[in-house]
């Protein structure tokens, strides 16, 4: 009798601690810590270094909570940890994220909507400061899916590039990287053919085919239609798939840079990356700027342009109203200009404000060589992925398309096809 | 650190007065089931907090279609959606194949290596430690060695291929088939684990070779010398010793590495993580059930969905624990 009260309370103990399953979408969460502001970040190295004192002149300048930067893994590892916060309804007061993280957020009702602190008259924006942004880094925190409101805020922006080795390229008499898609096929073949080498390691990322479609003159959502199945998203798949057929490409394996170091190696040619490698690219390349260069993706139309706009934005979470005001001063003390201009400077990441760019030491910077310039050039036609909810999940959907045509398992017709078909029944499913 | 040595002896005090107190009464019956029933709570609490009250948050969780937080009450609607989901299904085979490769595989080699090492007369130590090595590694740590070495550029895997004149793999990028790769195409691609896979059952392998090792060496190292020296002296040979001497006595043994392998096959996640980053890559061929609650949980914030599928693992465990245990009266020998 006695062993079976024990058991029977233990059993209930269990039942109470483990009920409530559903979280409620309405009030705040618990700040990681009443005394600091904590923000989830990945920088690391000198980035990590320059930033922390970034944060440091942040906090000597206020009196309010200080912030304390956490580094937190890669982008995909934060948005775990932050899924896995918000079920335990405990947060950071901010993140680094990109947009279709902050979508995901958002529908926990997590998100601290920041159109409230940018247009108050103290501590906000004028209107002449939100002018100075360069449009393309702002419109993407406007999401559709919450009536337009601003849920994050641009922190680091790049842009899709192509890494040329000139070597390998000199080695194959080839005397300038491709403009277009045409010429890239043409030189694999022709460094192929001259080298015995493949000209390009690839890196499955569902943002690089992203970047592809774009610069081939496609989209990826018209309307809350997926477009794979039109002749872009085609015409991308299907290079991947003459790349692998005539072996003139190699996949590399997930998550690795073993691209930079086959690139820095001479053992390809081409890799495509976002411009923030560009500083480990130069280290990797012994600092000779002679042998390797940052190009623009190759285009399909050279008079219509366009590529993909790369780097995380930061959201502020539903800590409390202390947090969250010193959270926002902190975001709009990074973006200021004299720190955008000193971030640009010394990480590589793109000026996203417009007076920043117009900064002699920034002139001085892109003058110094050509290659550093091209990243800024790029933002005039940068272009985002959708900020949909559903969005992170279809990521996983079209490496996975990407990975069987690599392997030769399905045509690129086939696996855009399919890929059509599963992307919009997985938003019509995120989107319930 | 003060607090702690506080807690630690005000702990220490009330055990001491309850030992003392219950001592007292455990001449009673009554009193002797209340002793054992205090000394037991401590332990029941933790286990109803900690070890049932997760189950049950999971299984309630798995009844509402929670997306990043937000959803209705689903009853059964999770459930049916994974049985009829073919990306479930795929998991479940995964797993299947994994725990059909790695738990036999392991324990039979475990009992080689074990068998030999009771059998070897110097440096038996050395070898024991070295076995265990891998086990005492860092399954992340090793499983990154192990990317490189099967690194289709570059790697040691395709060097010594090439070495002896064999194509070159794509090892843990490659979703075809062993079967396919091995005869060159002649078995579909779809056919048998993948390339991938074999390559993440190697690793475990590898990785546990050495726990199972050390268990059979002990389960060994009980079975009375006499026992075989009797058999030996009535003319069998050293096969049959094993067939019909070491081997049942060795049953019970066998039969709790085999409900341990098996538990911790349906388990499997390090390795998959590490070696394959999630199975995107091999087009799903190494996306085993762990790996694919993962994912639906914290990639695709499907939270209801995520439990839904850890539910029918735990499911799936505990049946296949208990028809192990049904079967393994007729071959588990313990006198």
């Amino acid at each position: 009798m006695l062993t079976r009260s024990f058991i029977g309370l233990s059993l209930l103990g269990g039942l109470i601690a483990g009920c409530n399953p559903t979280p409620s979408s309405s009030g705040d969460f618990q700040p990681l810590s009443t005394d600091q502001v904590v923000f989830w970040d990945r920088q690391t190295t000198e980035t990590a270094q320059l930033l922390q004192r970034i944060t440091d002149e942040f906090n000597d300048s206020q009196e309010g909570l200080p912030v304390r930067i956490e580094t937190t893994g890669n982008y995909g590892e934060i948005y775990r940890k932050v899924m896995a916060s918000i079920q335990a309804r405990q947060l950071p007061a901010m993140a680094v994220s990109y947009e279709s993280m902050t979508a995901q957020y958002a529908a926990s009702g997590a998100v601290v909507p920041l159109d409230g602190f940018v247009s108050a008259a103290s501590g906000g924006l004028s209107p002449e400061e939100l002018a100075d942004f360069f449009p393309a880094v702002l419109e993407s925190n406007y999401y559709s899916d919450y009536d337009g409101q601003l849920l994050s805020f641009p922190f680091s922006k790049s842009v899709l590039m192509l890494y040329a080795n000139h070597r390998v390229l000199r080695a194959a008499g080839i005397e300038a990287p491709p403009k277009t898609w045409e010429e890239f096929l043409q030189q694999c073949r022709t460094i192929r053919e001259k080298t015995g080498k493949p000209a390009y390691a690839i890196s499955v990322d569902c943002s690089t085919i992203s970047g592809m479609i774009f610069s081939m003159g496609g989209e990826l959502v018209v309307d809350g239609v997926f477009q794979y199945d039109q002749p872009a998203a085609r015409q991308a798949f299907g290079l991947l798939e003459t790349l692998m057929e005539e072996e003139l490409a190699y996949q590399i394996q997930a998550r690795t840079f073993d691209d930079e170091v086959a690139f820095a190696r001479d053992d390809v040619a081409f890799t495509i990356r976002t411009s923030a490698g560009s500083a480990n690219m130069a280290v990797a390349m012994g600092g000779k700027n002679d042998d390797w260069s940052m190009n623009p993706l190759p285009q399909q139309n050279l008079d219509r342009p366009a590529t993909i706009l790369f780097g995380p934005n930061i959201t502020i979470f539903k800590t409390g109203a202390e947090q969250e005001r010193v959270a926002w001063a902190f975001t709009r003390h990074f973006t200021s200009v004299p720190v955008m201009t000193e971030w640009a400077l010394a990480t590589g990441y793109l000026p996203i404000r417009k007076s920043v760019a117009n900064d002699p030491r920034m002139q001085a910077y892109w003058d110094a060589w050509p290659s550093n310039k091209v990243p800024y050039e790029c933002l005039a036609f940068a272009k985002t992925e959708p900020n949909l909810r559903g969005w992170q999940e279809i990521r996983s959907l079209v490496e996975k398309a990407e990975s069987a045509v690599l392997a030769g398992l399905k045509s690129a017709e086939a696996a855009t096809t399919e890929l059509q078909v599963e992307a919009q029944a997985t938003l019509a499913r995120a989107q319930q | 650190m003060s607090l702690w040595v506080g807690f630690s002896d005000g702990l220490d005090r009330v055990l001491a007065w309850a030992d003392g107190h219950l001592v007292g009464r455990s001449g009673r019956p009554e009193g002797g089931r209340r002793a054992a029933l205090c000394l037991l709570a401590p332990a029941l609490l933790l286990l109803g907090v900690f070890g049932v009250a997760p189950i049950v948050s999971t299984v309630l969780l798995s009844l509402f279609d929670l997306r990043y937080g937000n959803g209705a009450f689903a009853g059964l609607g999770n459930y049916q959606e994974a049985l009829q989901s073919s990306a479930f299904w795929n998991s479940v085979r995964v797993t299947a194949w994994y725990l059909v490769g790695v738990v036999p595989t392991t324990i039979g080699l475990g009992f080689v290596v074990a068998w030999g090492l009771m059998h070897v007369t110097q440096g038996r130590t050395l070898f024991r430690t070295l076995y265990f090595l891998p086990y005492i590694t860092s399954a992340y740590a090793a499983a990154l060695v192990w990317r490189a070495l099967l690194n289709p550029q570059g790697g040691l895997a395709n060097g010594l291929l090439e070495w002896i004149g064999l194509p070159t793999q794509q090892w843990l990028l490659e979703p075809r088939g062993l079967l396919h790769v091995v005869t060159g195409g002649a078995v579909a691609a779809d056919v048998g684990p993948s390339l991938a896979l074999c390559c993440v059952m190697a690793f475990d392998i590898w990785h546990g070779l050495g726990f199972t090792v050390v268990i059979l060496l002990a389960g060994l190292s009980a079975i009375p010398q006499e026992l075989e020296d009797a058999a030996r002296i009535d003319g069998a040979g050293v096969l049959q010793v094993i067939r019909h001497v070491t081997l049942p006595l060795l049953t019970p043994t066998l039969y709790f590495l085999l409900l341990i392998g098996t538990i911790s096959g349906f388990q499997a996640f390090n390795s998959f993580y590490a070696l394959t980053q999630s199975g995107g890559n091999t087009l799903g061929t190494t996306e085993n059930l762990v790996i694919y609650l993962f994912a639906n949980f914290y990639d695709n914030g499907r939270w209801g969905y995520g439990a839904a599928i850890a539910t029918l693992l735990l499911v799936a465990i505990i049946a296949l624990a208990l028809v192990q245990a049904r079967f393994a009266r007729r071959w588990v020998h313990y006198s």
